[in-house]
């Protein structure tokens, strides 16, 4: 039925029209139609569909005007260019910021599937395509997954619509650019590029919408399949696409050369490329001191490391290299240990999965369980465990500590990654000890070393090294001092911070010409 | 793609220059030396790395003329097709073989020092996976894992032989020339240095893909003289802290410096296995660079640009190789033999090469 309409031009005559469009939606309930007469004069239908449609303002602003009776002047007028009334009824009578004048079957189907409203009129073989788009949206309240103490409190919501403003809102400059997609054969899914013209990278650009052009899928139900989609390395257990839910987050990294890609019905913007260093930062680092964000960065990235190798270091001393331990703790290590059936290995490894079953289940319970959930299984199961003699105390120690240091991570993508990579790492520590943990870190490094994130080196620019990009990963240099953006993105405006701000504030209490003395 | 940060940087050569430096040898290295030297092994170990220097300005002269080729590369047009195939054919075996027999070397230590119940073949298996996994990356990726590799490298061989400061006895070092000098003797514990430390080779497979390639002295001789100073640092060390005599009887005096060692804290109460983490770096940075001359080497020969297939089918040779010792005494000696007749002469090589362009007129460019 489709197929044939894609060609099919509309006749002159308004009920073959209507026929027409009624044998493609067949009886679908909230397809509908409303005859009216053209000022009085004309037979007129509109289409729309109902459930997409906000009905009053087709009540006010379209039905309203155009069923009143004019003078007779104005019907003259309209009368004598009878050839553009079409152009007329949009020129003088209807308030309409998005009206259009079509001709073809499809974009009448396409526009009423878009929550556009349609006037037929007799004997005119073109209509009317008028935007009367209601969708039901949510408010916009603070992001579940980013949350922050210091920073703004508004988040992305599902239209992108709302979400390109919150963009907007904070980009005043003309150089933004939010450049139009469609993507999946069946959802017809809306997909926005968003960067500045005059920072982003011709070249990443290009390879952005190459990529996004060469999807071809029946569905985009969430901004993780176009994520899927553009993303270097399939195979990787790391996320090489960020996403975040926040606008400020979107325009800081928008400012510093990169690209956002927002998809219509995700609260989540993508942003493209991303370096390893952006899982572990927050918006906020920017917003506090210096030296306490450093440190608190180098705090997330231990704790990154603690998720991934503290449990396997532990098997590593544990059971390969006792003599590590010092003399006094040896005692308390083997005494915890001296009821366990188990080997260590086998120890953590349970230990760690049922960590990982408690983490699982209390994100799928309802909230309201979920708290309690969480309770039971770390005080009651850890207490339980020990003193059934499954597990010794420090193993229980142990794991928590690795467990704990993944939540500290913001970016739930990349701390998952860790967290599930950890087990290759026990098992081979259990195996090979110590050399089996450098083994399995080495895969680990030197993959991340030659992941690539729409030509980015992963791991820059700590390899390859970029002292300007240092200053803004591990550690936040003040912002004064991060004059540069990004190297790695190559943007095209390189100066972040104009170099007169270096030199530091005047002291407005100082007398010209007076001396330090 | 031809993008400025796809090439290979002066600090990173610098780095690729440590790291392929400090490799396997390093833990045992200083046994050898004062094997022939006695007490004069530092001395010996820094007229060893003059000599190897030499071969390294080779390198970069050769390098600063054809700026454009490989060691495969400028071998054919130097030497013309068949002659330069067959030079570049030489290497390549000459480095097959060591990264086989390195790669057992670091499976015999790894047995006599963390894993005494664990078969041997799992610490080479997994080696050589590791490299085999790397090698057919680009070269910059390749820059990448040695610069990365390097801070966690040098870092922990500092913190575990500087303590040792504590345990030095002047008169192990003394007297400067060692008890009797013998020349032979001498340049026997300088060339051995020569030999371990000979492997920078690789930087001629590196330079051409270098952002400046004229300017490669900078990066080469800084790399070169960092991991020639750690080297010098690790002999010097463990001499006066275990004396000649001592040294004669270990395998890897290195490592027992390290058992030595006690951090303040009692955080842990021993570090030698830091110092094996650091070391297994080491290793795997040595043999990538190895393994990567191997795989661009015999892709360069052949033509044939499929670098993950070549690596693929190279590393169960690696395997053969690796088993192919009896002991570790066959062993030592066949890396001797392969490093004596295969390294040394390679650092005279570049200078043959120079001479015979300069007579021909040959200049870089042509690819």
């Amino acid at each position: 039925m489709l197929d044939t309409s894609q060609e099919t031009r509309l006749t002159t005559s308004l009920d073959e029209n209507v026929q027409t469009v009624k044998k493609v939606f067949k009886n679908d309930a909230d397809f509908s139609t409303r005859s009216f007469h053209l000022f009085n004069n004309i037979p007129a239908t509109s289409l729309f569909i109902s459930s997409l449609v906000d009905k009053e303002k087709i009540n006010r602003d379209i039905i309203q005007p155009l069923q009143e009776k004019r003078s007779s002047n104005n019907e003259e007028s309209a009368n004598s260019t009878k050839k553009d009334l079409l152009q007329s009824l949009l020129n003088d009578y209807l308030y309409f910021a998005d009206g259009e004048k079509k001709q073809d079957l499809s974009s009448l189907l396409d526009g009423l599937l878009h929550g556009k409203t349609v006037i037929l009129l007799d004997g005119e073989s073109q209509y009317l395509l008028l935007d009367t788009l209601k969708t039901e949206k949510r408010s916009i309240e603070q992001p579940e997954t980013e949350r922050v103490v210091r920073g703004p409190r508004d988040g992305f919501i599902e239209q992108m619509e709302s979400n390109i403003s919150l963009l907007r809102y904070r980009l005043p400059v003309p150089e933004f650019r939010v450049e139009p997609f469609e993507v999946g054969e069946k959802t017809k899914t809306k997909v926005s590029v968003c960067y500045l013209d005059n920072v982003v990278s011709d070249a990443l650009l290009e390879e952005v919408i190459k990529r996004i052009q060469d999807i071809s899928i029946d569905r985009i139900l969430d901004a993780g399949y176009i994520e899927q989609f553009i993303q270097d390395n399939p195979r990787s257990p790391f996320p090489q696409v960020q996403n975040t839910e926040r606008p400020d987050k979107a325009v800081g990294n928008i400012l510093e050369g990169r690209v956002i890609i927002l998809v219509d019905g995700s609260p989540f913007a993508l942003i493209v490329p991303a370096v390893f260093n952006q899982f572990y930062q927050t918006s906020e680092d920017y917003a506090g001191r210096t030296i306490i964000m450093s440190i608190i960065r180098v705090i997330r990235f231990l704790s990154l490391i603690f998720s991934l190798t503290f449990s396997s270091l532990y098997i590593t001393i544990v059971s390969f290299h006792p003599e590590m331990i010092p003399a006094q703790f040896v005692v308390a290590a083997s005494s915890g240990r001296a009821g366990v059936p188990f080997p260590v290995v086998v120890e953590v490894l349970l230990m760690e999965v049922a960590m990982e079953i408690l983490r699982e289940a209390t994100i799928r319970m309802p909230q309201q369980v979920g708290g309690a959930l969480s309770i039971v299984g770390v005080l009651v199961i850890g207490e339980a465990a020990v003193s059934a003699g499954f597990v010794s105390p420090i193993t229980v120690v142990i794991i928590a500590l690795s467990t704990i240091g993944s939540f500290a991570t913001p970016s739930y993508n990349a701390a998952i990654a860790f967290r599930l990579l950890k087990f290759p790492l026990i098992i081979l520590s259990g195996f090979i000890g110590l050399l089996g943990l450098a083994v399995g870190l080495m895969f680990i490094i030197n993959h991340m070393i030659s992941l690539r994130s729409f030509g980015v080196p992963y791991l820059s620019p700590v390899s390859p090294w970029n002292k300007q990009g240092f200053k803004d990963s591990l550690i936040r240099a003040p912002l004064r001092w991060l004059t540069e953006r990004p190297a790695e993105l190559q943007p095209k405006d390189k100066v972040r911070v104009e170099s007169g701000v270096e030199s530091g504030p005047t002291n407005p209490f100082k007398r010209k010409g007076e001396n330090d003395e | 793609m031809n993008k400025p940060s796809d090439k290979v940087t002066n600090l990173q050569l610098a780095f690729i220059i440590i790291s392929t430096m400090l490799g396997v040898s390093m833990l045992g290295l200083t046994h050898f030396t004062v094997r022939g030297a006695g007490n004069a092994a530092p001395f010996a170990s820094l007229v060893g790395i003059f000599i190897a220097f030499i071969g390294l300005m080779g390198y970069v002269l050769i390098g600063r003329r054809f700026t454009k080729d490989t060691l495969v590369g400028y071998n054919e047009s130097i030497l013309g097709k068949p002659i330069g195939r067959l030079c570049s054919f030489l290497i390549v075996i000459v480095f097959l073989a060591l990264t086989g027999l390195e790669t057992r070397q670091f499976a015999e230590a790894v047995q006599g020092s963390i894993l005494p119940n664990t078969p041997m073949h799992i610490s080479i298996i997994a080696m050589i996976l590791l490299f085999a996994t790397t090698s057919f990356q680009r070269v910059d990726t390749f820059a990448s894992i040695h610069f990365f590799y390097v801070p966690l490298i040098l870092i922990p061989i500092i913190i575990v032989v500087a303590p040792a400061f504590r345990d030095i006895e002047i008169y192990h070092m003394t007297p400067i020339l060692g008890n009797d000098p013998t020349w032979g003797g001498f340049m026997n514990g300088a060339l051995a240095v020569t030999q371990a430390i000979g492997n920078f080779v690789v930087i001629a497979m590196v330079i051409p893909f270098m952002k400046y390639p004229k300017k490669s002295w900078k990066g080469a001789v800084g790399g070169f003289w960092i991991a020639g100073f750690i080297v010098i640092f690790m002999t010097t060390m463990t001499v006066a802290v275990f004396g000649e005599n001592e040294i004669k009887k270990m395998y890897w005096p290195l490592l027992n410096l390290g058992r030595m060692i006690t951090i303040p804290g009692e955080v842990l109460s021993r570090i030698d296995a830091v110092l094996l983490v650091s070391w297994v770096y080491g290793v795997f940075t040595t043999l990538l660079s190895y393994y990567f001359l191997v795989v661009r080497g015999v892709c360069g020969i052949f033509r044939f640009h499929h670098y993950r297939v070549v690596s693929l089918i190279t590393a169960p040779i690696i395997y053969g190789i690796a088993i192919f010792p009896r002991d570790i005494y066959t062993l030592y000696d066949y890396i001797r033999m392969f490093s004596s007749y295969g390294v040394v002469p390679l650092l005279v090589y570049p200078f043959f090469l120079l001479c015979i362009s300069i007579i021909r007129k040959k200049k870089g460019g042509s690819v």
